[in-house]
């Protein structure tokens, strides 16, 4: 058995999360998802500013605080924390000066194949990850993979799995789905949360087993729960079709079977059949510019005051490319300003920098001329570059999967 | 009876590029037969008249329903106007629907 943590699943959660686990009880790998869609364009525009950037500057504090602890309780650390630029990170934690072995997977990076998008990356499975584990690694640093690799390359590595494993690595792959979240596994972002303390939920640990099935749990003495229902819940979260696809395997979640154990929940039965024989590429690039504002509407009249500003905004920016939504958050004969009010939501998207600012001024030139009690929630700012989303799919050949080793050496995974 | 679906029913919802997708889960067999012949997808989009076509995924094994909502977030999370456009809070919106659900799993 070998036992996985998570302590990140996204850019931006609970910093002292790495050190909650390391301390919290044993481990043999920790684990934390830093990308999401939207991380690679936050990503995409920091590398823009400085060639240097481009990976979550949170794991570096982390490692910073916590690399020295986690190389004396003998814990690999797995991160896809590299996002853009894993080689900076990697260099970066070098020289923080633990003196720890680093292992960092690359390949990932396409722009060379898509250069019209600021941010090309294919999702790689687990097998970089496995060989930098298996060379001893005490920190692998990754750019895209998929989220579950994080787990499925060090149980790989560690039951020495073959590539046609198929129902192995869909189990560890369940568990990785079920980790990657962090506290959505343990009684976050949970439906039934009046049922359990979720004040401050632990984040989760899968006992992965040789045959690829797992126990989900937590360290004892944290807050929340796994139950079959908080591990349902995460199941579920942003996959389509039961056969989910990977790059290492097909997962069909329509063979899991989970049930009740002494320390969480147990995962079993997951039956893999092999992957298909193109990767996805999340493709990011600058769709335009944006801004936006809310009108507070209050008291009488609401359609009407929404009309009259919409007809003023409109008149003098013209109306392409606003959009408008007015939110009914009003009631009638309210006693309290707040619940007095409708507010009116307008976002504009436009190719030209300049007329997302002129937005601002216009609708602030309003104040005086428009509907009676005219206000907004928060004035406009001057606008803000805009990301697209796009997936795209390449043949396996067209991406080289590389580990580089330790010890410097690379290999192709 | 007529309540919230959500008094029996978990779900939980996100994004996937322009898509949202929304899991919907109950808690006995019982409720599952239930739920797999009330919730179709003509019936998700009348609980939640936003969508626009909808695809339904049957997960028996988990007493779980998994929906599509296929372009609800436009291009992605950083170009939709949409009111919440991660669709993190699709699942507790659906939850809030009033259904006529049978008193015995109530």
């Amino acid at each position: 058995m070998i036992r996985i943590g998570n302590a990140s699943g996204f850019y931006g959660d609970r910093l002292s999360a790495v050190r909650e686990m390391l301390e919290g009880g044993d481990l043999d790998v920790l684990t934390g998802d830093y990308l999401a869609e939207l991380t690679m364009l936050i990503l995409g525009r920091d590398r823009m500013r400085d060639a240097n950037l481009g990976y979550a500057r949170t794991f570096l504090r982390q490692m910073e605080d916590c690399l020295g602890l986690a190389v004396e309780r003998g814990v690999t650390v797995v991160a896809n924390a590299g996002g853009l630029n894993p080689l900076g990170l990697a260099a970066a934690i070098d020289e923080l000066g633990v003196g720890a072995k680093i292992g960092v997977v690359t390949g990932d990076d396409l722009r060379a194949d898509f250069p019209e998008s600021l941010t090309a990356n294919a999702y790689l499975g687990a097998w970089g990850i496995a060989e930098c584990v298996r060379a001893g690694a005490d920190v692998v640093v990754t750019g895209r993979v998929t989220d579950a690799s994080l787990v499925v390359g060090p149980a790989a590595a560690h039951f020495g799995w073959a590539r046609d494993d198929w129902d192995a690595l869909a189990g560890a792959t369940v568990a990785g789905h079920v980790l990657e979240c962090g506290t959505q596994a343990t009684g976050g972002n949970y439906s039934f949360f009046t049922s359990i303390d979720v004040d401050r939920p632990g984040f989760p640990i899968a006992e992965v087993h040789a045959d690829g099935s797992s126990v989900i749990t937590k360290h004892d003495g944290t807050g929340g729960a796994v139950t079959v229902d908080t591990v349902t819940a995460q199941l579920l979260y942003e996959i389509g079709d039961p056969a989910y696809p990977g790059p290492d395997v097909v997962s069909h979640f329509d063979t899991i079977a989970l049930e009740p154990h002494a320390r969480g929940v147990r995962i079993s039965g997951v039956r893999g059949s092999p992957p298909p024989d193109t990767l996805k590429v999340c493709l990011n690039s600058i769709g335009g510019f944006r801004n936006g504002t809310t009108f507070v509407l209050s008291g009488l009249d609401v359609e009407a005051k929404a009309d009259l500003v919409r007809r003023q905004l409109e008149g003098a920016l013209g109306p392409d490319g606003l959009t408008w939504t007015l939110a009914r958050t009003d009631r009638e004969d309210a006693d309290t300003e707040e619940t007095a009010s409708a507010l009116l939501h307008v976002t504009i998207k436009t190719p030209d920098p300049k007329r997302a600012k002129a937005f601002s001024r216009t609708a602030v030139e309003l104040a005086l001329g428009s509907y009676p009690g005219f206000h907004v929630t928060a004035p406009p700012s001057d606008g803000t570059p805009f990301g697209v989303y796009r997936a795209a799919f390449v043949p396996r050949d067209r991406v080289e999967h590389r580990a580089v080793l330790p010890d410097g050496k690379v290999v192709t995974a | 009876m007529r309540a919230p679906l959500g008094t029996i029913a978990g779900a939980r919802s996100g994004d996937k590029g322009g898509d949202a997708n929304l899991g919907v889960w109950v808690r006995t067999d019982e409720a599952y037969a239930w739920l797999a012949r009330e919730l179709t997808a003509a019936r998700l989009k009348e609980l939640l008249p936003e969508a626009g076509e909808v695809v339904r995924y049957e997960l028996p094994n988990l007493r779980a329903l998994n929906f599509v909502l296929l372009g609800l977030l436009g291009d992605g999370v950083a170009s939709s106007t949409r009111f919440d456009p991660q669709a993190k809070g699709l699942g507790e919106w659906l939850r809030s629907r009033h259904v006529d659900i049978p008193e015995e799993l109530l």
